[in-house]
């Protein structure tokens, strides 16, 4: 677990690879049992634009198992579809070190988040000047939404009144009370922001606010502030199917709300639970990964505490 | 009573502490609230409020530590002649070398009686306890899912089933890395711990730990302390350890990997 980062990188650096010198090849290899050998998934295509109108239609007939106080029952491990989005959230073509993919933003159209043009220059800056700091590289909170697509197993539990969502990515868990509560007042900023949610049919929805605003959405540098605000839907489309949507408002870098969606595939595995993530404890392979230039520049911005938030 | 007490036989007598002991345990004990499948309650944000963290045996006052009565049975932990040189030296080293220095992860059972508060939540199938502490879960799983071959983790992987209305925890597959207090206790990677919680008031958990570990203690030996709930938090906050700590640069990152507990 411990190397998680360096073996995201070496695995998405040799697929990227060897999809640009041999696409049939990479297509056959992953038709063979890769995790993106699923063509389709809960009977809907799998790509975000596609799935999410085809899962919302779905949704509507199927009916879920319910917890014995009447609600759907979400209970169980999950592995999120994420579609290349830890590494770029918006569309892009595989280059060294990224599999390429549709990302997940289905709205708007064009698929590319709605930036202020000074936002967008900043996002832009990060990229050219410090691509390596990804805050989760140092091993900090993922955040709303980025838990949701980071790439291992979740796991929904359902005590009453409340949804938990345990991650094992960096051991992160999220409490979401449904009993109607408030959120914290708006001047306490958190890595874990604060979540309540409702039901609304079979729609568990989430309501996520006081984000500290520190968090990259990907490694690609795009970015969210501590006024983001996020409403989360999650609907199963079948006893099997997820569809997650998450719509972003923050005025002060968004010209308009913008929505990724994603399905979440149930692990059938009866034996499979989630393992311990120590990113803290024992990661070191940043220090060797940016060894050479890119390390300087990433002490430097240690030492001037400039997290590129 | 008087008179009465003149014309009782003296074996009677000699058996009064039996027979007020008898009448305590007759008193009609604490009963938790059920949940809907019938468990104990456990649900709730808990906290110990005690020295455990600073350390677990008696102890006058130290850097980092303050004084307070300990809660190890019978005092003394049953460390191995080597095991304690071993502890002495940790607690001169301890406040770099406790891994909570670096905000590593607090490992087992610590994690249980830290400042930090903790929430428990159950399903028919499970109890979670999350901590604020570096943000962490623990899934007890208690519908006797098989352990995968873990090793090497620092809050090992825990089993639990309910003994009457006891919550008992079995946990294995540890690394040599945590520490049981601030001031050096330690374990190896071949701890089991045994924990059982019970609830014995409204607001309190009595906790016990015991601990068996062959390669660092002559015999099995075990705490007990009272959580207390936080009826003053509507909900669990956060303590991102190393975050705060890169921001405030303290440098936590750049630290070698650290051995807590030398082999």
């Amino acid at each position: 677990m411990r190397n998680w980062f360096l073996r995201m990188m070496i695995g998405a650096a040799l697929l990227g690879a060897f999809s640009l010198v041999w696409p049939d090849a990479v297509s056959v290899a992953l038709a063979q049992g890769g995790p993106q050998a699923v063509k389709t998934i809960g009977g809907c295509p799998r790509d975000p634009a596609s799935f999410r109108p085809c899962a919302l239609i779905k949704a509507k007939t199927f009916d879920p198992p319910r917890t014995p106080d009447g609600k759907p029952d979400f209970q169980g491990f999950w592995a999120n579809q994420e579609n290349a989005a830890p590494w770029d959230i918006e569309p892009h073509p595989a280059s060294f070190g990224v599999p390429g993919g549709p990302g997940d933003i289905v709205d708007p159209p064009d698929q590319k988040i709605p930036y202020t043009p000074e936002a967008l220059a900043k996002r832009n800056d990060i990229v050219e000047n410090h691509p390596y700091d990804d805050p989760q590289a140092h091993c900090a909170p993922a955040g709303v939404p980025r838990q949701n697509y980071t790439p291992f197993g979740l796991q929904f539990v359902q005590p009453l009144g409340s949804f938990v969502i345990l991650y094992e990515a960096q051991h992160m868990y999220r409490i979401i009370p449904t009993d109607g509560r408030p959120h914290l007042p708006t001047t306490v900023k958190l890595w874990q922001g604060d979540s309540v949610g409702h039901w609304e049919g079979n729609t568990l929805v989430v309501d996520f606010a006081n984000n500290n605003g520190k968090h990259w959405l990907d490694m690609a540098g795009n970015f969210d502030t501590e006024n983001l605000h996020v409403v989360e839907r999650f609907t199963m489309v079948d006893a099997d199917t997820i569809l997650y949507e998450a719509t972003l408002t923050d005025p002060t870098i968004y010209t308009r709300p913008w929505t990724i969606a994603l399905p979440f595939a149930r692990n059938k595995d009866k034996n499979y639970y989630l393992l311990e993530f120590a990113c803290r404890e024992g990661e070191h392979d940043l220090q060797h990964y940016l060894d050479g230039d890119q390390s300087k520049n990433f002490n430097v911005d240690q030492k001037k505490g400039d997290q590129k938030k | 009573m008087l008179v009465l007490g003149a014309l009782t036989p003296l074996p009677f007598i000699a058996s009064i502490p039996d027979l007020a002991q008898t009448r305590t345990s007759n008193r009609p004990a604490y009963t938790a609230p059920r949940t809907p499948d019938g468990k104990p309650d456990l649900q709730g944000i808990w906290e110990a409020r005690n020295t455990a963290h600073a350390d677990l045996q008696d102890h006058g006052g130290s850097y980092g530590i303050l004084p307070g009565l300990g809660v190890v049975e019978g005092g003394q932990i049953p460390y191995q002649p080597w095991a304690l040189a071993q502890k002495q030296e940790n607690f001169k080293n301890r406040e770099t070398a406790d891994p909570l220095a670096k905000c590593y992860l607090a490992g087992m059972p610590r994690s249980m009686y830290l400042p930090d508060p903790f929430q428990i939540l159950q399903t028919p199938r499970e109890v979670v306890m999350v901590s604020e502490y570096v943000d962490t879960w623990r899934w007890i799983p208690t519908y006797g899912l098989a352990r995968y071959d873990v090793t090497d983790s620092w809050n090992g992987d825990s089993r639990g089933h309910w003994e009457g209305d006891t919550l008992v925890v079995e946990t294995t597959g540890f690394n040599d890395q945590t520490w049981l207090d601030h001031a050096g206790d330690f374990h190896s990677d071949q701890m089991k711990l045994v924990e059982r919680f019970t609830r014995t008031a409204p607001d309190t958990i009595t906790y016990e730990a015991t601990i068996d570990d062959p390669k660092v203690f002559t015999k099995a030996w075990k705490i007990t302390m009272p959580l207390y709930r936080r009826t003053d938090m509507p909900r669990i906050m956060e303590n991102e350890c190393y975050m705060y700590a890169d921001e405030a640069g303290k440098g936590v990152h750049d630290d070698k990997p650290g051995r807590a507990s030398p082999k």
